[in-house]
């Protein structure tokens, strides 16, 4: 049983697993495959726009210098002459107040002395006429036309950066501006990456130039300040053209783009925190996560359910199969799946119904055993069909026999002596009676009722009864010399009569018995009553019958007990000592 | 502002939970020390107010401040910021001038100072560098005390023809001898001389105005110095009733009718000075928060004043200034 419900059990699983991978597989792969793709097209996105907005910070900060640059051209339109130039002057101070980044404006002449310096701090400066040729700033004007110093800090603080500008021809001389970049802050602070990403920016050494945090930069070329910024720069380096990602100064892992500032050989560093920056990734990630759950809730609902059902009727087949196994053939296996389950249930149930029968026949054949002939029990059986049984009238040769003094006898013996001598007796009688294929209706105690030609016909019925008894005669009277040897006194006696007799089962449920009623099984009890040891009387048909075949002599009219008119009877002849025929 | 948005949200969040993670005090206290009365200050504590704004601190929302005011009397500075020193504020805020971040100094070693003054903090001795100020003060300077010579400049630009000034002192600030030395250098630069007018009370300006009047000067060239800046008014009538051009730091004084004024926009300084000490209640170490050096420094001018000093006020001065009182 164990064995039976492990089998089961594992037949749930193994439909369970299947059905259940084969909706999670393609749900997963699909999902998956989904969010790779969807994770790349994010990426690439998230690429982009970082990409978009480092070239839009760029072009902030790139706006901030140019606007100065732009501011200057209008100083170096004119060439100098020898007197003072009140007019370039007055442009010079308009132009301190217009740019506030600008702390001083130094106008060189085509010659390069210096003209006009003014200045928000120093003292201004008219017609010095220094020779500045020689400056780098007015040297890297005179050759490039507009030229950027590196960043210095002052006082180790305070981010600058002189400007020198050449006009389109040596006359009209140079300017050189010293910017305050501290003024960018208000560039910087104003870009936003998203919610919380901003905008940095590096010179050309990797020192800050610009951060939303204006106390960064006012920390001067400080390596531990610039090392995180540094960092994430050369992250994007590396990176090249994939999302660059590193951590800031507060250790926040970032995505990162890069744009550079020409002119100053700046470069504007944006970041924005990954986790802000690939929220879209996220998201869509746990979105998936989330649907993929439920596809795994809903696969294992659907499997589970749909495995019961299918366990279900194999279930029902095997507690049939048990029940019927145990002899219920009438229970009956219901399954209605309209499938190939339902077939086997019908066959089942045919099976049962079939079964049922077989054990039916086979209880009614065991019976048959009872009082057929083995013979005819088995002919019975091989048919199948014991319609023989049936009630009909047929001619039959009914043969009794008993054993004389038997009464007296087993009233004097001990009962093992009574049970000996039945044994003995029963045991010869048996074999005989097989033999024939006699039919036993009854028998008690010592008295025995044969039929022959019932319940099947046989040839020459008459004959083989005589036979019959002839032969139980003698077997009988070989028997009886040893009883006499000890001292039993007991003979034997047999009647026969043929004629026509109503044959047939009688009783009731499973006491059934095939017995013959007529005439003629009176007559051969009385016949058999009437004959004494070593007799075999038979009736006139009998004798008619066989006096071909046997010696059988008229012994005279008797008058028999229950019949008004005499009959004549008849002895059958037969070898009283065997060993001496 | 994202970032401001950003600062904004962790101040009130500091705030939100600062009176539970501290039943006392519920608030944190700015100490703020300031060497006049509340009246002139007004516009000063508006921006300071902004500047803590800014990182999402509002007085009597998430922050207290705790005010002490010498009313002009400067030497008071030291015992009314012993007095906040005691009181563990947990910033104090030293405003108006160096005299004031010099007594807050004194003071305390331990809490943290945010001053706001006009002179170079380093040659003060207030703080050892403007980029790693080191121990326990940070704030921001207004660049008014370096650029008292172009005060001279723009004065002898408005009277070339005069061949003095007079020049006013207070000796009882910190930076009058080095801002004395930068005019005096000024002045042989530009050819002229100089009458230095000391005056340290309002009582004296009177005298002072007598004197520069007496020495027939061009004109009055204020130093940096917050007794005559929160004092502008008085100034102005002074100049009126004396008919002597004159120029200081403050913006105030054009306003109240002088003829200009040249320094450091203090409305900046003050916001900064509001921001720093923000940045220190979020718990910013001083030494990480550098010195802030203000980089507007305005022209303010009075054409009224001029027209009635009959002063023909030069169109690149005009071009130049950022205001111009009509």
């Amino acid at each position: 049983m164990a064995g039976q419900h492990l089998r089961i059990h594992g037949l749930f699983q193994k439909y369970f697993l299947v059905l259940f991978l084969a909706v999670v597989m393609p749900l997963t792969t699909n999902g998956l495959s989904e969010a790779w793709f969807g994770y790349r097209d994010q990426r690439t996105r998230l690429e982009q726009l970082l990409g978009v907005e480092a070239r839009s910070a760029g072009a902030k900060i790139q706006g901030f210098v140019d606007g100065i640059t732009d501011q200057l051209g209008w100083l170096v339109q004119l060439p100098w002459t020898g007197e003072p130039d009140e007019r370039r002057r007055i442009d010079a101070l308009r132009l301190l107040r217009q740019v506030p980044a600008i702390v001083s404006l130094t106008l060189i002449d085509g010659n390069g002395r210096e003209r006009l310096y003014v200045s928000r701090i120093g003292l201004n400066r008219n017609e010095s006429r220094v020779d500045r040729s020689a400056d780098v700033a007015v040297a890297g004007a005179r050759s490039a036309g507009l030229w950027y110093s590196k960043v210095n800090y002052y006082r180790d603080s305070e981010p600058y950066m002189t400007i020198a500008m050449a006009g389109n021809r040596p006359s009209v001389g140079v300017v050189v501006a010293e910017v305050n970049l501290k003024l960018i802050w208000d560039v910087i602070a104003a870009i936003k990456i998203g919610q919380t990403g901003y905008a940095f920016v590096l010179d050309e050494l990797g020192r800050l130039v610009a951060h939303p945090d204006i106390s960064l930069v006012l920390r001067g070329a400080d390596e531990t300040t610039l090392a995180p910024f540094r960092e994430v720069w050369e992250a994007v380096r590396r990176a090249g053209a994939d999302v660059a990602t590193s951590r800031n100064a507060s250790g926040i892992a970032v995505a990162a783009a890069a744009a550079p500032v020409t002119g100053p050989h700046w470069t504007v560093v944006i970041e924005q925190p990954l986790s802000e920056a690939f929220r879209p990734i996220y998201a869509a990630l746990w979105r998936t996560v989330g649907f993929l759950l439920v596809g795994v809730a809903i696969a294992g609902l659907m499997a589970y359910a749909l495995a019961s059902r299918m366990i279900k009727p194999i279930h029902l087949l095997e507690e049939g199969t048990e029940r019927i196994g145990a002899g219920q053939f009438g229970h009956r296996i219901d399954i209605r799946t309209g499938d190939e389950l339902q077939r086997l249930a019908e066959s089942f149930n045919a099976m049962a119904a079939g079964l049922a029968e077989s054990q039916e026949r086979q209880e009614r054949i065991a019976k048959l055993k009872r009082f057929l002939a083995p013979q005819v029990a088995e002919l019975v059986d091989r048919t199948g069909d014991d319609d023989v049984l049936e009630g009909r009238r047929t001619e039959v040769v009914t043969v009794f026999c008993d054993l004389r003094g038997f009464t007296a006898f087993s009233a004097r013996a001990t009962p093992e002596e009574v049970m000996f001598v039945l044994s003995e007796y029963y045991d010869a009688l048996g074999q005989i009676i097989t033999r024939y294929a006699a039919t036993l209706t009854s028998f008690s105690g010592d008295g025995l009722m044969l039929l022959i030609n019932a319940p099947v016909s046989v040839a020459e019925p008459a004959l083989r009864a005589v036979d019959l008894a002839v032969e139980m005669q003698m077997s009988v009277q070989k028997l009886i010399v040893g009883w006499q040897e000890r001292g039993y006194r007991i003979g034997f006696g047999m009647g026969l009569a043929m004629g026509p007799a109503t044959v047939g089962r009688i009783g009731y449920e499973s006491r059934f018995d095939y017995t013959a009623i007529g005439s003629v099984v009176n007559l051969a009890a009385r016949l058999c009553a009437s004959a004494s040891d070593r007799e075999i009387l038979a009736d006139a048909t009998v004798a008619e019958a066989v006096k071909d075949k046997h010696q059988v002599h008229p012994i005279g009219m008797r008058l028999m007990k229950g019949y008004d008119e005499a009959f004549l009877v008849y002895r059958v002849a037969f070898a009283e000592r065997p060993e001496a025929s | 502002m994202r970032r401001r948005d950003a600062l904004a949200w962790l101040g009130s969040a500091a705030a939100w939970t600062l009176p539970v993670r501290a039943q006392t005090p519920a608030m944190p206290v700015i100490g703020y020390l300031a060497p006049e009365s509340p009246g002139p200050f007004d516009s000063r504590l508006k921006a300071f107010r902004q500047g803590l704004a800014d990182v999402g601190y509002v007085e009597g929302r998430n922050v207290e401040i705790e005010y002490r005011w010498a009313e002009g009397q400067y030497d008071r500075l030291p015992v009314l910021a012993a007095d906040l020193a005691s009181r563990q504020v947990a910033v104090l805020v030293a405003s108006g001038g160096a005299p004031a971040a010099l007594a807050a100094k004194a003071a305390t070693k331990t809490i943290t100072i945010v001053f706001e003054m006009g002179g170079d903090p380093v040659a003060l001795g207030v703080v050892d560098s403007l980029s790693r100020p080191g121990s326990n003060l940070t704030g921001v300077s207004s660049l008014s005390v370096e650029v008292s010579r172009k005060r001279l400049e723009f004065m002898h630009d408005l009277r070339p023809a005069a061949s003095s000034f007079a020049v006013a002192v207070n000796p009882t600030s910190p930076t009058s001898g080095s801002q004395v030395r930068n005019l005096q250098t000024t002045a042989e630069a530009l050819g002229i001389r100089l009458h230095v007018m000391n005056a340290s009370t309002a009582g004296e300006f009177e005298a002072m105005f007598l004197a520069a009047t007496r020495e027939q000067a061009g004109g009055l060239v204020f130093t940096s110095d917050p007794y005559f800046a929160f004092r502008s008014t008085q100034l102005a009538d002074l100049c009126f009733r004396y008919s002597m051009p004159a120029v200081t730091q403050s913006r105030d004084f054009p306003m109240a009718g002088g003829l200009m004024s040249y320094g450091g926009d203090f409305a900046q300084s003050h916001r900064r000075a509001g921001t720093y000490a923000a940045q220190v209640l979020n718990g910013e170490k001083p030494s990480n928060l550098p010195v802030q050096l203000v980089t507007k420094v305005e022209l303010a001018l009075n054409l009224k004043t001029a027209t009635a000093l009959s002063i023909a006020i030069p169109p690149s001065l005009i071009s130049g200034a950022d205001t111009v009182i009509e």
